[in-house]
């Protein structure tokens, strides 16, 4: 379809690059699908490795396909975990910490793009500034103050601390200052609120930008191990990562069977965010009208 | 999906014409430019104004409660730790320990662990961040602009490395890069050359970290450049073209100015995550062999595992400078011309 | 906005300061004379208690206390199972806070680390410390105080493939060093082995490896009578030298990687011999396949000037000071140490009981291979329970690295390994 030489008037698909034929980019695609090929074979080796038994694992050099496939591992980890209660944590927790980091990062990444406020410069060098601080400092005085909140062995105390992170603002921040700012007068021109132009029209073309921090905030709170293990004290508040963690790893050895039977049912919910976020890259800018 | 051009992408299309607003729009979108409002006095209307500021900081006051609650004394804590002599004992009195002024900066900079794992991470970022972005950028615009088709699963293929558990990457990458037998070396062999130790000689491990590392978190540099890419109004594109501009020139003259925000995020956080590099070397090496994979990051957990919290928080925070100057130079360097 | 930013740290640092009124008060945990706990009062435990315990044994451990449960009516037992990632990072934490719990299985390594911070209460009277292993109960002790018990034990013992030691004219294992390097090289002339015997090159934990030679030739790894960390006496040195030659002679691998395939190479006869614990029976046998129990076979260190001697680790079980309920607390760790819980845990878990008289428990009185890590473990040491232990030897396992691959001479190595010990001190 982008064989095109129609007169000019004729708007393209935009995803077609202008000039260039079909016959050109087929070594593309052959490029491409080589890149692919080296880049999901770990994960393709993962999930076969997952059916496979402890022996065959440990292996060398490794098998590609399993010599006997079983469930074996698989059922092993959902006789042992109490799949539901972790899930239900794992899910709750990340969700609030995305739908917050959505929000709130959001609202004040517009704030520093496009408005003018006293003190903005010393909120986005506060920002940027933890942006920069290893987590690893902070962590046990976090942790204390958590605990005298008493917050320990509670869900708030799994996502209060992540509702916000300098890094959504920063991304919000970037990805608002690349919009027109005429949008914004006329917003005002026609008379709209601060508040109502942010929500009306600058939220509506961040698509992309929120697709991209919802995706890269799941995964984050999703895969986190650490606070999830400090700050549950009973194995009711464990996420699903902590309480994978608890059998594939041992004082000496590694069982690799259930790690990999772990990390393999991790993924999936990762998956089905991605796939759903991912919808809001193609829509873009082209459902909201500024073209 | 390729339909929709055809209607909205009509001349006539409301709001802005984008190609009138594209080469260098006149505004004060840089990323410096975020707290000079001087361009825009010219509103000149003080109502205005303070509703504008009034509104601002009901967008940044969730944002800030919850800074002040969980970040901001962690902060401040962990920098007075970072002039004591606090130690996994202490942690329970933070405050019956000895300040002991810089000593423990002075301590680690005189380390020679410490500098050879600054020097490692110095090479690490230093090769390791163009690389990724390079591969991200190409193909994020690969994927945008280059094929139309099966983009869905090359996205997804793409990201998969970043949402893979590191532990399978770590064992599946310890068989590629195994020596002999290894499926890189192998490949190699195939051309003649016989490939390195990669991870038993001290000389190629660092460099065996770096493609690892690339190929891992090119995927996330990568979404962010196609949301970036968005923001890029196809019509540009057309009238460049029309214009005679070739593909290299569309992208350098048109894609590139409108990316810049985008890139200067992609590149400050990368750099920031590089420079914290930790992941890597400690699945694949622990450091090794003989530190040549110690990065500073790692040997930094490694005093807060032996309980030197003290000297492992000032280390910390000699990462933060390096960062920090780090990032103020590429915010100097990708600054828009206004 | 480097202005800004200089300003944000300035008043961060100038708050930091005022809200301190610092400096140490002096006393400070684990120190001064040796102390034992309160006495435990008797009768029937009562209450309830939490109970921290890492991986397999934190889900295993429940089938455990139903038994104490049922001969403490009344009584409750809160099993929390933590992963062994980062289960140290908890402790701290909760240190820190001062949210422990009640009872924990902690690894012999931190013992040290958590007396120091004042956190664990110590051992009553009622608790017989010569019923363990005299090592196991060594990594109990810091400063002469014992906190808590050794809960299970493991040592490193050698492993050879028996079909393959005969190929190269061996129908016993080694006694001695010379013994040891013999028949390494004759897996490699004879046997069609690629390398001798797997000895780690260096990196973390490889002092795990070279330390049992030392201790079989009378090493002590402390001196000024238990003041001062001691790494470069003479015995280590010949153990260090001893371990070298096996890299300079071409016997062992100087560029294995990091993470090594012990397993495998095992049992395809490509590395035939190594030195480890008693999980790699379970795991070699895997990997092997049916039949493979019969091909290996385990043997104690071979023996220096003073005997063989080997590494003694496992878990603890130790009570936090501030529980609300010590008395059922110490019940339960002292109920742990029963031989007879003992010998019922090993049959729940393989875990090797660390109180002697369990072995005589029929169902490990049989196993042949398991009687020699049960000999080993009467004359296995450990290292000591210093807070800094985990640093110092870092600087051990480096040098032990540099020796190995870049045949750096031991006598420096060590040196300079001592240097680095000295000043980090042993932290007490």
């Amino acid at each position: 379809m982008s064989v095109d030489t129609a007169p000019r008037r004729v708007a393209k698909p935009r995803s077609g690059m202008v000039g260039s034929s079909q016959g050109g980019k087929w070594w593309l695609y052959v490029i491409l699908t080589v890149a692919l090929v080296a880049v999901v074979a770990p994960f393709v080796w993962m999930v076969l490795g997952s059916f496979k038994g402890e022996g065959e694992l440990r292996q060398v050099p490794p098998t590609w396909l399993p010599e006997s496939a079983s469930l074996d591992n698989y059922t092993q980890l959902f006789d042992k975990l109490s799949f539901g209660q972790f899930f239900t944590n794992s899910i709750v927790v990340a969700v609030v910490v995305t739908i917050g980091n959505l929000v709130f990062c959001s609202m004040l990444g517009y704030a520093l793009a496009m408005l003018d406020f006293k003190g903005k410069r010393f909120i986005f060098v506060a920002v940027m500034t933890t942006l920069m601080i290893p987590g690893v400092v902070t962590f046990v005085p976090l942790f204390v103050l958590v605990a005298n909140a008493g917050l320990i062995d509670s869900l708030p105390g799994l996502f209060l601390p992540f509702l916000v992170s300098p890094f959504g603002v920063f991304l919000m921040r970037q990805f608002i200052l690349g919009l027109p700012k005429d949008l914004l007068d006329a917003g005002r021109v026609d008379g709209a609120g601060e508040l109502r132009i942010f929500w009306k029209i600058i939220l509506p073309l961040c698509g992309p930008a929120l697709a991209t921090l919802g995706i890269l905030t799941f995964l984050g709170s999703w895969n986190n191990f650490l606070w999830p293990l400090v700050v549950a004290q009973s194995e009711d508040r464990y996420t699903l990562p902590v309480a994978l963690a608890l059998y594939s790893t041992g004082q000496n050895s590694t069982n690799y069977g259930l790690l990999l039977a772990g990390a393999t049912v991790v993924i999936v919910p990762i998956l089905v965010v991605f796939l759903i976020f991912q919808k809001r890259f193609i829509e873009g800018i082209a459902t909201t009208g500024l073209k | 999906m390729t339909a929709h051009t055809g209607t909205t992408g009509s001349p006539t299309g409301p709001v802005t014409p984008p190609p009138a607003a594209a080469p260098g729009r006149p505004d004060d979108r840089s990323p410096r430019g975020a707290g000079d409002g001087g361009s825009r006095t010219s509103r000149g209307r003080g109502t205005a104004r303070a509703r504008e500021g009034r509104a601002a900081w009901i967008l940044a006051i969730p944002f800030c409660l919850l800074f002040l609650a969980f970040t901001a004394w962690p902060v401040v804590q962990s920098l007075f730790m970072s002039i004591t002599d606090t130690r996994a004992r202490d942690l329970r009195k933070p405050f019956s320990v000895n300040i002991i002024g810089f000593d423990n900066f002075t301590k680690a900079l005189s380390d020679p662990i410490f500098r050879k794992a600054a020097a490692n991470t110095a090479y690490f970022v230093l090769v390791g961040v163009p690389l990724t972005l390079v591969l991200a950028l190409a193909a994020a615009l690969a994927l945008d602009k280059g094929i139309t088709r099966f983009r869905a699963i090359f996205r997804l293929g793409f990201y998969m490395p970043v949402i893979t558990s590191i532990v399978a990457v770590a064992v599946v990458w310890r068989f590629l890069l195994q020596d002999p037998g290894g499926l890189i070396n192998t490949v190699l062999g195939w051309v003649g050359i016989s490939g390195p130790n990669w991870l038993g000689d001290p000389d190629w491990s660092m460099p065996a970290l770096i493609i690892m590392a690339a190929w891992r978190n090119f995927g996330t540099a990568m979404i962010i450049f196609l949301a970036g890419l968005q923001a890029v109004p196809a019509e540009l594109h057309e009238a460049a073209a029309i214009d005679g501009a070739n593909a290299w020139k569309r992208f350098r003259h048109v894609t590139l100015p409108l990316l810049r925000p985008t890139m200067l995020f992609v590149m400050v956080t990368t750099s920031i995550g590089y420079l914290q590099v930790f992941e890597e070397p400690f699945v694949m090496t622990k450091g090794g062999p003989l530190n040549s994979t110690m990065t500073v990051s790692y040997y930094t957990y490694q005093q807060f595992g032996f309980g030197n919290y003290g000297l492992a928080s000032a280390m910390s925070y000699l990462i933060f400078v390096v960062i920090a100057i780090v990032t103020a130079i590429q915010f100097r360097l990708l600054r828009e011309r206004t | 906005m480097r202005r800004t930013t200089a300003i944000t740290i300035a008043c961060m640092t100038a708050t930091a300061l005022t809200v301190t009124a610092c400096g140490r008060d002096g006393e400070n945990g684990g120190s001064g004379a040796a102390q034992t706990g309160a006495a435990v009062s008797s009768g029937k435990a009562t209450g309830e208690i939490t109970v921290w315990a890492m991986g397999a044994e934190g889900d295993n451990l429940p089938k455990l206390t139903k038994d104490f449960e049922t001969a403490n009516p009344g009584v409750k037992v809160k099993v929390t199972a933590i992963p062994w990632d980062a289960a140290h990072d908890k402790f701290t934490a909760a240190i820190a806070a001062g949210k422990t719990p009640d009872v924990a299985m902690v690894g012999t390594t931190w013992m040290g680390e958590f007396a120091a911070s004042d956190a664990l209460d110590p051992t009553p009277s009622q608790v017989d410390k010569s019923a363990f292993f005299e090592g196991a109960q060594k990594t109990t002790e810091v400063n002469g105080t014992s906190y808590g018990i050794p809960w299970y034990v493991e040592t490193r013992v050698l492993f050879y493939r028996s079909d393959l030691a005969k190929k190269a004219g061996f129908d016993a294992a080694p006694t001695d060093w010379q013994g040891l390097k013999d028949m390494a090289k004759a897996m490699q002339t004879k046997a069609g082995a690629k390398w001798g015997i797997g000895l780690q090159a260096g990196g973390e934990g490889s002092w795990q490896t070279l330390m049992p030679f030392a201790w079989s030739d009378g090493a002590d790894l402390t001196k000024d009578g238990g003041k001062a960390y001691n790494f470069d006496s003479p015995q280590i040195l010949k153990a260090a030298k001893y371990y070298q030659s096996f890299f300079t002679d071409g016997i062992s691998n100087k560029a294995a990687p990091a993470t090594p395939t012990t397993e495998p190479d095992f049992a395809k006869g490509t590395v035939p011999m190594f030195i480890s614990g008693p999980w790699m029976m379970s795991a070699v046998e895997k990997v092997g396949g049916p039949g493979f129990k019969d091909k290996y076979n385990v043997a104690p260190i071979p023996a220096g000037s003073a005997g063989s001697s080997s590494f003694v680790g496992g878990s603890n079980f130790v009570v936090f000071k501030n529980t609300k309920n010590r008395d059922t607390s110490w019940k339960f760790v002292s109920w742990l140490a029963d031989p007879k819980v003992q010998a019922k845990w090993y049959t729940l878990s393989t875990d090797l009981p660390s109180v002697k008289s369990a072995w005589q428990d029929p169902t490990l009185a049989a196993d042949k291979k398991l009687a020699v890590f049960g000999k080993q473990l009467e004359t296995a040491k450990a290292p000591p329970s210093f807070p800094t232990w985990e640093q110092a030897v870092k600087g051990l396992d480096t040098e032990l690295e540099k020796i190995t691959k870049s045949g750096e001479d031991p006598a420096t190595g060590l040196k300079s390994a001592q240097q680095q010990a000295d000043s980090i001190g042993t932290g007490m």
